[in-house]
């Protein structure tokens, strides 16, 4: 039986909190060791399209903006409050924001339920608070939203990459070290939200928000626990788009540390890979995981079937890949005779042609172009190994069937490879065993 | 509801195993020949007209755990042992001041692979089945797969096969494969059971015997959530 669960956010609440068109920076500073100054200046700096109000009583201005005293003396209509002031001032202020017309507010501050009984009626006040108002909040306890795209950095650090993932995440530094990766790579995030305490909205909200987001493809969530378990459920059956989650507190242990981290109730973790299961979710074992899948599933299309041909440049890493594709139930199926000899024609005499095919050391691209051209139709997907400094390999992979690159060993070449591939759209793993893994997940 | 049900709600208990039975059977589980007497004499002829070899457990809304407190006895071959056998376990439960509600005869059942069928409550998202093979499959390795009801029969399927211990059912050392659509179809009964019958917290058939063709329910001990008796 279906029980009854409060609804979903509505679009417009939370456009507010991602789309907002001005921004009120509550608590704003000038010292730059501050919270309240960085988060103002990656406003700034990552070129959020409308207005940014610093308010704090006792500054004149904050990096050339005039500061306002508190919310009712700023002149325009503000959407979004970014709240980052002492825990006991935090209802009131939201409830101030209400009566000034601000539809959503990100709550950095601490000192929540986190931190005990005291902390926990502060929690109800701040709920009590947006309801009166009508306000969607993110948090408290939290690091903020960043939305590349608009662009709105209500967060650390400063990232602007636009990317196709939306990473939600119970831990700020969790999800901040996914955008980081992405960043690096070239790749970059639709959207990220850090949910803190979720004393408002939560993971669910955010399934549903996300699942209907033009920028998303991915949705990867970093939790210890699902706040209210049919109202997840009942976001996880309309989402359409892949979702990865990484769910911490698997042992006694951890699970006890989620408590006391976010007052999560962890659960038992056997119950929640048995309820992942059945709803199609792809579950991370750990961050790169995480990573590594909505990579695989942003930017890959689905496999038609599980046969797969490794080409290689090393011989050991062919067997990592080998391995894990045998235990993730990809079939690393033998080579057709025909296309076997016409390889042995083209190829030269010392590479091992086989599955996995093993072009040698001094393989170059043209020889994996060749492979790809006489295999394609024989399987679903090909695995190419570069395993050494080979230029020219972004040049050669193409998209029929599926091609997962995987890219090691070949130092400044292989960086230099890695982002023109990403430019291309074409992701790059830089293991075999993390590449195959995340490939299985396309099955 | 099965007529079993009404009464363990009406008089705030937990289902005897005869009336588990009875709810199993009612939605055409197979349980083994049984009967529920409150003599020797009955014992006996029970015994006559299920066949031999029988069991005798011993049914009291005290008992929870039959084995542990003396209340099985297993395997008896001919009268006087059943005869001696209703003495024995009744005997054993009135020394433990428990309420004795007669014992249940049933039918031996042949050997099968064991296997544990459950219905269990998760603090989030409420009532999960729970697969697993039986005796230290279980205990010692935590080899069991969960899902929420209702199943689906892709669920019911993928529940059987994720467990470590799967190459088991399907046969190994000359053993020959389990009736898994057997297996598949007894999990869908308990989740429509569980679905049909939301005052049931949980379920517990353990030990379920599957065989070549078919299986058993020999063991069910059937929960339901704690509230006032109704008057």
């Amino acid at each position: 039986m279906p029980s009854p669960f409060p609804s979903f956010k509505s679009k417009e609440a939370l456009q507010a909190l991602f789309r907002p068109s001005s921004v009120a920076v509550i608590g704003a500073s000038t010292a730059p060791e501050k919270l309240g100054y960085q988060i103002f200046k990656n406003l700034l700096d990552a070129g959020f399209p409308g207005k940014v109000h610093p308010i704090n009583p006792k500054a004149p201005e904050i990096l050339g903006c005039p500061c306002y005293s508190n919310i009712d003396a700023v002149p325009d209509q503000v959407d979004l409050a970014v709240i980052i002031i002492p825990a006991p001032l935090v209802a009131d202020t939201i409830r101030r924001c209400g009566g000034r017309g601000v539809k959503g507010a990100i709550v950095i501050s601490g000192g929540f339920s986190e931190t005990g009984p005291e902390g926990e009626v502060m929690q109800e006040q701040l709920v009590e608070a947006a309801q009166e108002s009508k306000m969607a909040v993110i948090g408290p306890n939290c690091q903020g939203v960043n939305n590349p795209h608009h662009p709105l950095c209500a967060s650390w650090p400063l990232l602007t990459r636009r990317g196709p993932v939306a990473v939600i995440s119970q831990s700020g530094t969790v999800g901040a070290a996914l955008m980081d990766w992405a960043s690096q790579e070239e790749l970059g995030v639709s959207t990220f939200v850090s949910l803190g305490n979720r004393a408002d909205v939560d993971e669910a909200d955010l399934i549903h928000y996300f699942a209907q987001d033009p920028n998303t493809e991915t949705i990867a969530i970093y939790m210890e626990g699902v706040k209210v378990a049919p109202k997840f459920l009942e976001a996880v059956r309309q989402c359409q788009k892949p979702l990865v989650i990484l769910k911490a507190g698997r042992t006694p242990k951890g699970r006890k540390a989620a408590e006391s981290h976010t007052r999560s109730l962890a659960g038992r973790d056997e119950v929640y890979e048995g309820v992942f299961r059945q709803f199609s979710v792809h579950r991370a074992n750990d961050l790169e995981q995480l990573y590594d899948f909505s990579k695989a599933l942003s930017y890959l299309p689905r496999l038609k079937g599980p046969r797969l041909l490794i080409v290689t440049s090393s011989g050991g890493s062919a067997i990592l890949a080998t391995d894990v594709a045998e235990m993730t139930g990809l079939d690393v199926a033998s080579l057709p005779d025909q296309v076997a000899q016409r390889l042995r024609e083209v190829l030269p005499k010392h590479c091992i042609v086989g599955n996995p095919l093993d072009l040698t050391g001094d393989a170059t691209a043209q020889m994996y172009r060749q492979v790809v051209e006489a295999a394609a139709s024989h399987f679903d997907a090909i695995a190419l190994i570069f395993g050494d400094p080979i230029p020219g390999a972004s040049e050669v992979v193409g998209r029929d069937p599926l091609q997962l690159v995987i890219y090691l060993g070949g130092a400044e070449v292989e960086r230099q490879e890695r982002l023109l591939f990403h430019r291309k759209g074409i992701p790059v793993f830089p293991t075999p065993e993390r590449g195959i893994q995340a490939l299985s997940h396309l099955l | 509801m099965a007529l079993a049900l009404g009464r363990a709600i009406q008089e705030g208990r937990n289902l005897l195993e005869p009336e588990a039975y009875e709810l199993l059977a009612s939605y055409g589980v197979s349980v083994p020949p049984h009967k529920l007497v409150s003599s020797a004499e009955e014992a006996e002829a029970a015994a006559t007209e299920i066949g031999y070899p029988v069991v005798t457990k011993i049914v009291s809304p005290d008992i929870l755990h039959k084995t542990e407190a003396g209340g099985v006895l297993l395997n008896l071959n001919d009268a006087a042992s059943v005869k001696a056998a209703y003495g024995q376990i009744t005997e054993h439960a009135r020394q433990g001041k428990a309420a004795v509600r007669g014992v249940l005869i049933s039918r031996m059942a042949p050997p099968g692979t064991e296997v544990i069928v459950g219905l269990t409550q998760d603090l989030q998202f409420g009532p999960v089945m729970m697969f697993g093979l039986g005796g230290i499959f279980v205990e010692v390795y935590q080899d069991v797969s969960f899902r929420l009801i209702p199943l689906a029969e892709r669920d019911a399927a993928a529940m059987i096969h994720e467990i470590k211990a799967f190459p088991l059912l399907q046969g190994v050392r000359g053993k020959k494969p389990a009736d898994l659509k057997a297996l598949t179809h007894l999990l869908l009964k308990v989740s429509q059971i569980a679905q049909e019958n939301p005052e049931i917290s949980e379920m517990d058939l353990n030990p379920v015997l599957v065989y070549e063709k078919g299986l058993s329910v020999v063991d069910a001990r059937v929960l339901l959530h704690q509230r006032a008796p109704t008057a």
